[in-house]
């Protein structure tokens, strides 16, 4: 256990020390962008939609008992900017980005394929591994608030379920709520949460071994690390946002 | 493969011994933990000269060929490629030596996600300004039409059969016109007949580009059709070395093994 934090520090360190260094693969990374950002579109989407209809239906009951039921659209969209959303994002993300990675490079070690790249004057790091961590980086955040949004759309149909309430009342009563300091935390952690995944899914790829055995657990452990490491970052960031006083 | 056949190609017979050494290996060890695979093994690769290092499985056979590219380091020796020091040199001046050296994997090591047009491409990409001025089509085109296989360009590897594969994976080890090659069992896993045509197109090749050749096998037939010179690679070091006849002909108890079928 403790080896692999120090090789999974390692293996992030220089990821630093290549990510800003040339030659920059844009190419590879808008790929990259593509199949884990716009590809991860319609499972983030529906999950968002589904996770805030659910909240805004069960928290209804609750509010109403406290005769608070005209704050159900605050505290909805401020759970979810805040906390559920980019928790639940991530975890999507780690599911599906962190296997595919931790696959998809394991099942290139496995074939040769790798050492094949690096034979051809290919940094394999940078052409693999910088490109996909880079790509996880920026597109969780947009992801994030792709998720936010279609959420806080799904409550205010989750609200006019059972009231009427219209769409400008509705939106003046969210971002009335929402502050900056609601926003800026959960983008950071959001950013950390893309590093996470794609360094976890590439470790776990690029140190497979034992065949196709190995590909298996490559893609399972990527989830496995990469959900766990959500989960402890949350409550770091949880952490500094209250020392900060930003809560 | 009938070892009765006369290939129509053979493996380049004139190399001068004053031949200009492209690849000097000395005294190579490598280990696995407490598993010693070379021992101090010693090599020397003439330009235009088609070495075959022959070695029962596992005696480190592809562990000599991935020290000598570099992606294997090995723990003593040295290993000299074109007159650069390969264990001196650091990862800029490596990656551009490597452009000088092929190396076809004993699995082909297509990149699956490609077709056969980008994984023929890739390294044009790659080292696009040793190439600048070339047409990248026309190169790949030419690759393709070495090999046979034209009508393969916009199929994926899964598509291919094992001969196929290893055909593009030559394409590509050949595409930047490397002058050493390095092959990992060219023939293993392939039937006798593809494995004769394979060594064929290995022959027509370094006759055309001029290349010089490290081959990986135990397959004598490849040695009998292909290599000038064969070492023979036991216990990690050089256990005898010769031609295909001189070897042949030896009384040595571990090597005639390798003949027994022959």
């Amino acid at each position: 256990m403790l080896v692999e934090v120090g090789e999974i520090s390692h293996f992030t360190g220089r990821f630093f020390r290549e990510a800003f260094r040339p030659r920059f693969e844009w190419r590879e990374l808008v790929r990259q962008s593509f199949l884990n950002g716009y590809l991860s579109l319609p499972l983030v989407a529906i999950t968002a939609f589904i996770m805030g209809l659910v909240l805004t239906i069960q928290s209804r009951p609750t509010l109403a008992d406290f005769g608070a039921e005209t704050m159900l659209p605050a505290m909805v969209s401020i759970s979810i900017v805040r906390e559920i959303g980019p928790v639940i994002t991530a975890l999507i993300c780690a599911g599906r980005i962190g296997s595919s990675m931790g696959a998809e490079l394991g099942s290139m070690k496995v074939t040769e394929q790798i050492d094949a790249m690096e034979v051809s004057g290919t940094n394999p790091f940078k052409y693999l591994v910088v490109t996909r961590v880079w790509s996880t980086i920026l597109m969780l955040p947009l992801l994030v608030v792709l998720a936010d949004a279609i959420a806080i759309w799904a409550c205010y149909i989750g609200v006019n379920i059972k009231g009427s309430v219209s769409w400008s009342l509705f939106h003046q009563q969210v971002f009335d709520s929402l502050v900056f300091s609601d926003v800026l935390p959960a983008l950071t952690k959001s950013i950390f949460f893309g590093l996470a995944i794609g360094i976890v899914g590439c470790y776990k790829g690029v140190t497979t071994e034992k065949g196709t055995e190995g590909v298996g657990r490559a893609a399972h452990s990527a989830v496995v690390l990469a959900s766990l490491l959500i989960f402890i970052l949350d409550l770091v960031a949880v952490q500094i946002t209250e020392i900060l006083g930003l809560n | 493969m009938r070892t009765e056949d006369t290939p129509e190609v053979g493996a380049p017979t004139n190399i001068s011994p004053d031949a200009e050494v492209v690849i000097a290996i000395k005294g190579l060890c490598k280990s696995f933990g407490e598993k010693k695979v070379l021992q101090g093994f010693d090599l020397t690769v003439r330009r235009g000269e088609s070495v075959m290092v022959l070695g029962k499985s596992g005696s480190g056979k592809s562990v000599l060929i991935k020290c000598i590219v570099g992606l294997l380091t090995p723990e003593a020796g040295s290993i000299s490629v074109l007159g650069e020091d390969m264990l001196a040199l650091d990862q800029d001046a490596l990656d551009r030596i490597r452009v000088k050296i092929g190396f076809l994997f004993q699995s082909s090591a297509l990149y699956d996600s490609m077709t056969v047009r980008e994984n023929l491409e890739f390294p044009l990409r790659r080292h696009w300004i040793a190439q600048e001025g070339s047409d990248s089509e026309a190169l790949v085109m030419e690759a393709l039409e070495n090999v046979g296989l034209e009508n393969t360009i916009d199929m994926y590897p899964s598509e291919l059969s094992g001969g196929m594969r290893r055909r593009i994976g030559l394409a590509r080890t050949l595409i930047l016109k490397p002058e050493i090659v390095l092959y990992d069992e060219p023939t293993t896993g392939l039937d006798p007949i593809t494995g004769k045509e394979i060594v064929e197109l290995i022959l027509r090749l370094q006759k055309k580009y001029g290349t010089s050749s490290v081959i990986i096998s135990h397959d004598l037939n490849v040695a009998k059709l292909a290599a000038n010179r064969i070492a023979v690679l036991m216990d990690g070091r050089n256990h005898a070395e010769g031609s295909y006849e001189e070897l042949y002909a030896m009384d040595d108890p571990q090597v005639k093994p390798f003949f027994i079928f022959m």
